[in-house]
């Protein structure tokens, strides 16, 4: 807390001192209003470009925010959504997407970014889940992902009776650990801070009970088991839901929030070719691995071959960019946003948590190898100088009488959300990186339209529908689903012509990069013909032709 | 489970028998004479040989709801698709007890829209529970005990459609949400038409010395393949259309469609996974409203919901991946209610749906007992056992019943039609109202059938007794209280799968009026094994109270006499008794 006030007042006279300032940066991290004002902002400077749509209201109120940027027909571009904040403390994850935002459109007087624009759109979804972000800013503050629909975690006949307290009045959510042999915890043998799981096989015994700060408020027996809140909507995705897990809501896509973010993109638009999120998952420092068996069930649980292959070249492309190749990967949770966009959606889905926890270098200069994120993260906050940490420290209580109990543990949000002062440099990879994909989405083209003499008053049409891009046009999995357009090839004719043989209207499921499906028509007669190709996710193209 | 079926029989024979109140005992009323099981004198005149459509079911419901403030109140859970009211019925004796606090059974019909009678079954239920109260005994302690929820129809706007506009016996099923089902960025461009303008979707044939269809020598309307060696004299062409949008195809795009029988959200899957499915469990308006009515009235505990046809009772599971969700002590249960089912509805078969049916994801009965712990059977209404009373059956079995029993009302006759793609060709076969919709004169038959069923599945939900409170002194000012609780009926106040997952909470067993020391869970009262609630001993949670099964609870008190034993369970109600 003490940390956290002073950069927010130090924003809050940014923004009323130098308002008018198109090259004001950010200096910390953005709380609903401040992502409203942002947002509206790009709106009002990209009038042309950048349209702010409020999807609707969470149970607090808030606004479910999509910002489409493009120019002209933008629901005939193919497009990406870039998705923050479905994992709700994630607050690092909303800010590369709203920055993303920023930056794309700050440069959009390029012609690289003007040219990309005028064929291609973007949905930034900066916060999807914005009640529980907001709780980053709250003066008791502690990691939460839960909106603020009512839940009864614990399943009995009373809701959110049990929340969280602040035994040691630091204003922070941390850990607390009682003395006891019965205990399953032990002190962290490289990190005398940290406590692990005790391994009886290896001879090791516990010292600790270890529970979340807290009391038991319904004296039921339990710590902290029924918070606050609500439905995780990171949980709350149609894909490998988990029923009756805490956080994951009575029923699949039963929140506000999720159902806005599904009814937009089933709904209003059908151009998106690919999904990009940050979040808790990873499938861009590392590919997703083929597994056969995962697509030979009926309910299939793993990527098809092609889509793998795809996700492996992206993986790379983010690499280069971005250089986080080190960070863990990650294929997915449970009924979470990211596995949704692919199994469901059918789209090329991509997620990042977009930050890794830096090298720590030993005596000799060489990397230092840790075998505990945590243990790693102190290691680099150390060298770093950052505070992330409440030392233990001893508290009277009330459920433990006469027992040793200490507060303490690493703060609330710091393993997930670096420093302000890294996030510059990081959306500016991660902007490239999406800029980069854009480049290569899918993109039909007619070529090699060529009008043959076919026999006596015969004409025999012929043209190349060709995929320009490096992405097929529909995903492997996206050729089953319905839900993604497949490329539509139609010919019209004018009055003088009748068409003897083809296809009057031909629906092709997928054209790969690079690829091309040949079409060709007897007419007879004289006049003009259109042909078309296209659909929104891959673009369309037309053709005008006259036999004379 | 024999000694069951003649208990429940022997209480339903002495009800209308023996304890016959005087108002029915007049049974010559108004010119007639009363038959045995019907509303001698019904208040509201409703007959059974017709289908409603929206205005007749609104119409209806609301003189039922005026003529029965007591027992029968209308209200809406929503809207559909096209703004209608979805309307509930929730019959119950008012007068005694909390409507939404009773054990309860919910009935819905024709979440297909083609499959319209269930309405008919739902509002004869309706019908029937209010007329018969006050005049049976039975009705009587049913409708005290127990409430239903009977939403007559689930898919109102597609049931209008059905009626209205020219369909197949077949179509829509879905409801009126238009959808690109070719993928071609249009929506609902080429649907049927109605070329012989006579309201039904009939079959379309073309006269062809190189067919392979020939008519049926006795019912010229059964078009029957030849010999794999033959010619005919005709092709079929399919179900009566145009190509409207120039594409190449006939009636490739037209109502809907999605399947609303998809859309919940147990094990939910994509539509390329399964077929119908929409966007996300309950995307669809009309399930969204059935739902969060489900959602809200936890007292429910059995359900119903009504389809055509085959002369099924399914249950679930509807996938065989969800095998497991359905284990042994509940499929006992499943198996009673069911095997009562094939008894009183004669020609219908008790069957599982993933293993004798088809395997389906999303389907409602999987939500309502996966999700909720309610025990819920899908009767597939009409099978053509009913036409003769045989399972003798044969292609031509529906003609001649057509012919025989309702005198070719349904059939429409070959008539020439010349087709802008086809050229010359003849439009026949039978009305959409024939071949899966009850016939008028075997409606009501089926409709007292089945809700016979139904009012035993509701009859076997929990039904709380507290047996026994005793006392016994230890001395020192402590006494021992010892409260034992039946469940009385066949269903458990817990189904397996909520137990599981502790769907509900646990019921709780309270007293109220004494200080209580300490309270346990007596696991064997005779070799004396309890089990300490640490916390809140005054208030007993117990995980479940079987059917036909009893928990015993013991509070240590040091005080109090006249103290209140509550027994309050979500689906087996809220019972007190007074020490």
């Amino acid at each position: 807390m003490k940390k956290v006030l002073p950069p927010c007042c130090v924003m809050l006279m940014a923004l009323g001192l130098f308002i008018s300032s198109s090259a004001l940066a950010q200096s910390s991290y953005s709380n609903f209003d401040q992502l409203t004002d942002r947002l509206e902002k790009l709106e009002s400077d990209y009038r042309n470009l950048a349209e702010l749509t409020s999807l609707d209201k969470t149970l607090d109120g808030r606004e479910i925010w999509v910002l489409t940027i493009g120019k002209g027909d933008v629901e005939d571009h193919p497009a990406i959504a870039v998705v923050g904040g479905a994992k709700g403390s994630h607050i690092y994850g909303s800010e590369l997407a709203i920055t993303f935002a920023e930056k794309l459109l700050g440069n959009s007087d390029s012609q690289e970014i003007q040219d990309l624009l005028a064929s291609t759109t973007f949905y930034v979804f900066p916060r999807i889940n914005p009640d529980a972000t907001e709780e980053y800013f709250a003066s008791l503050k502690y990691e939460r992902d839960a909106n603020s629909h009512p839940t009864n975690d614990d399943r009995d006949d009373v809701s959110s009776e049990d929340h969280f307290d602040d035994l040691n009045n630091d204003r922070l959510i941390t850990l607390f650990r009682v003395e006891d042999e019965t205990g399953k915890w032990m002190i962290h043998p490289d990190e005398e801070r940290l406590l692990k799981k005790a391994d009886i096989s290896k001879g090791e015994k516990g010292t600790h009970h270890v529970y979340t700060e807290g009391q038991d408020n319904d004296g039921d027996g339990a710590f902290n088991e029924d918070p606050k809140g609500g439905v995780n909507i990171n949980k709350n995705f149609t894909y490998d839901y988990p029923y009756f897990e805490p956080g994951a809501g009575e029923n699949m896509a039963s929140q506000i929030e999720t159902r806005a973010v599904l009814d937009f993109l089933y709904e209003e638009v059908s151009n998106v070719f690919s999904v990009v999120s940050f979040g808790p998952s990873n499938n861009l420092s590392s590919a997703i691995r083929f597994n056969r068996a995962g697509v030979s069930k009926r309910v299939i649980t793993g990527w098809y071959k092609e889509d793998v292959s795809v996700n492996e070249l992206v993986s790379e492309k983010y690499n280069e960019i971005t250089k986080l190749k080190d960070a863990p990967g990650n294929s997915g949770q449970k009924g979470d946003f990211f596995q949704w966009a692919y199994f469901h959606y059918g789209r090329y889905s991509f997620v990042t948590p977009g930050w890794a926890i830096p090298e720590v270098k030993d005596e000799d200069d060489k990397p230092r190898k840790f075998n505990n994120d945590e243990a790693h993260f102190l290691a680099w906050a150390d060298q770093t100088d950052l505070d992330v940490f409440v030392e233990w420290e001893e508290v009277e209580h009330p459920d433990f009488p006469g027992k040793k109990v200490e507060v303490g543990g690493i703060k609330p949000y710091v393993l997930y959300t670096p420093p302000y002062r890294f996030v510059d440099s990081l959306a500016q990879s991660h902007t490239d990186f999406i800029v980069e994909l854009a480049g290569m989405k899918p993109d039909v083209q007619l070529v090699n339209l060529t009008i043959e003499d076919a026999g006596e008053n015969l004409s025999r049409i012929t043209v190349d529908v060709y995929n320009n891009g490096v992405l097929p046009t529909a995903s492997r999995l996206g050729e089953r689903n319905s839900w993604v357009k497949k490329v539509n090839i139609n010919l019209t004719l004018s009055d003088g012509l009748h068409l003897l043989s083809g296809d009057i209207h031909d629906i092709v499921r997928s054209i790969e990069g690079d690829g091309s499906v040949k079409k060709s028509w007897l007419v007879r007669g004289k006049g003009s013909f259109t042909i078309t190709a296209g659909s929104p996710n891959s673009g369309f193209s037309t053709v005008e032709q006259t036999i004379r | 489970m024999k000694n069951f079926i003649t208990n429940f029989i022997l209480l339903a024979c002495i009800s209308c028998g023996l304890l016959i109140s005087p108002e029915a005992n007049a049974q010559l009323t108004d010119g007639v004479f009363r038959a045995a099981g019907t509303p001698a004198n019904p208040k509201v005149d409703a007959t059974w040989n017709h289908y409603y459509n929206y205005k007749g079911i609104s119409e209806l419901t609301k003189e039922l709801a005026n003529t029965h403030p007591d027992l029968i109140k209308r209200t809406s859970i929503g809207k559909s698709y096209e703004g209608r009211d979805i309307w509930l019925l929730t019959v119950t004796n008012f007068n005694e007890g909390d409507a939404d606090r009773k054990p309860a059974m919910y009935i819905d019909g024709n979440i297909h829209s083609n499959e319209i009678q269930g309405t008919e079954m739902s509002l004869y239920t309706a019908w029937y529970l209010a007329e018969m109260f006050g005049s049976n005994d039975f009705i009587n302690q049913l409708l005290t005990e127990k409430t239903f929820y009977i939403v007559p129809t689930i898919n109102p706007d597609a049931r209008e459609n059905f009626f209205n506009e020219p369909n197949t016996a077949s179509s829509p099923r879905s409801g009126m949400k238009p959808i690109d089902n070719d993928g071609d960025f249009m929506v609902n461009e080429d649907k049927y038409d109605d070329l012989n303008g006579d309201g039904s979707i009939n079959m379309m044939r073309r006269k062809n010395p190189r067919g392979q269809f020939v008519e049926n020598d006795t019912y010229p309307e059964l078009m029957e393949r030849v010999g794999p060696d033959e010619f005919g004299e005709y092709e079929l062409l399919g179900y009566e259309g145009l190509d409207n949008d120039g594409d190449g195809r006939i009636n490739e795009d037209g109502e809907g469609y999605y399947d609303p029988n998809r859309d919940w959200g147990w094990k939910w899957q994509p539509n390329y996974i399964q077929g119908g499915a929409h966007k996300y469990p309950f995307s669809l308006p009309e399930n969204r409203a059935v739902m969060e009515f489900v959602m809200e009235h936890p007292n429910i505990g059995a359900a119903q919901s009504y389809h055509n046809s085959g002369g099924m009772i399914l249950r679930g599971p509807g996938a065989e991946e969800d095998l497991r969700t359905y284990n042994r002590q509940d499929v006992r249960v499943y198996d009673a209610l069911g095997e009562m089912g094939e008894r009183v509805i004669p020609g219908y078969r008790y069957l599982v749906v993933y293993k004798d049916l088809y395997s389906v994801f999303g389907g409602e009965l999987d939500w309502f007992y996966g999700s909720r712990g309610i025990f819920t059977f899908t009767n597939e209404l009409w099978t053509s056992f009913e036409m003769f009373n045989s399972n003798d059956r044969s292609r031509e079995d529906s003609y001649e019943f057509n012919k025989y029993l309702l005198f070719n009302d349904a059939l429409v006759e070959w008539e020439p039609y010349n087709h802008p793609q086809y050229g010359e060709i003849e439009i026949g076969g039978t009305e959409k109202n024939f071949g899966r919709a009850h016939p008028g004169f075997l409606l009501e038959h089926a409709a007292h059938r089945n809700m016979a069923f139904t009012i035993y599945h509701a009859y076997s939900t929990p039904n709380l007794v507290i047996d026994e409170i005793s006392e016994k002194d230890l001395g020192g000012g402590l006494k021992e209280v010892t409260a034992v609780v039946t469940n009385t009926r066949m269903i458990p106040t817990h189904a397996s799968q909520d137990l599981k997952y502790n769907i509900m909470p646990p019921d709780y067993i309270s007293i109220e009026g004494a200080d209580v020391e300490a309270g346990m869970i007596v696991t064997n009262r005779d070799m004396g094994h309890t089990v300490e609630q640490k916390n809140n001993p005054q208030k007993i949670a117990v995980d479940n109270i079987p059917g036909m099964g009893s928990v015993t609870v013991r509070w240590i008190i040091s005080e109090g006499r006249n103290y209140t034993v509550t027994v309050d369970s979500k689906k087996g109600g809220l019972v007190h008794k007074r020490k």
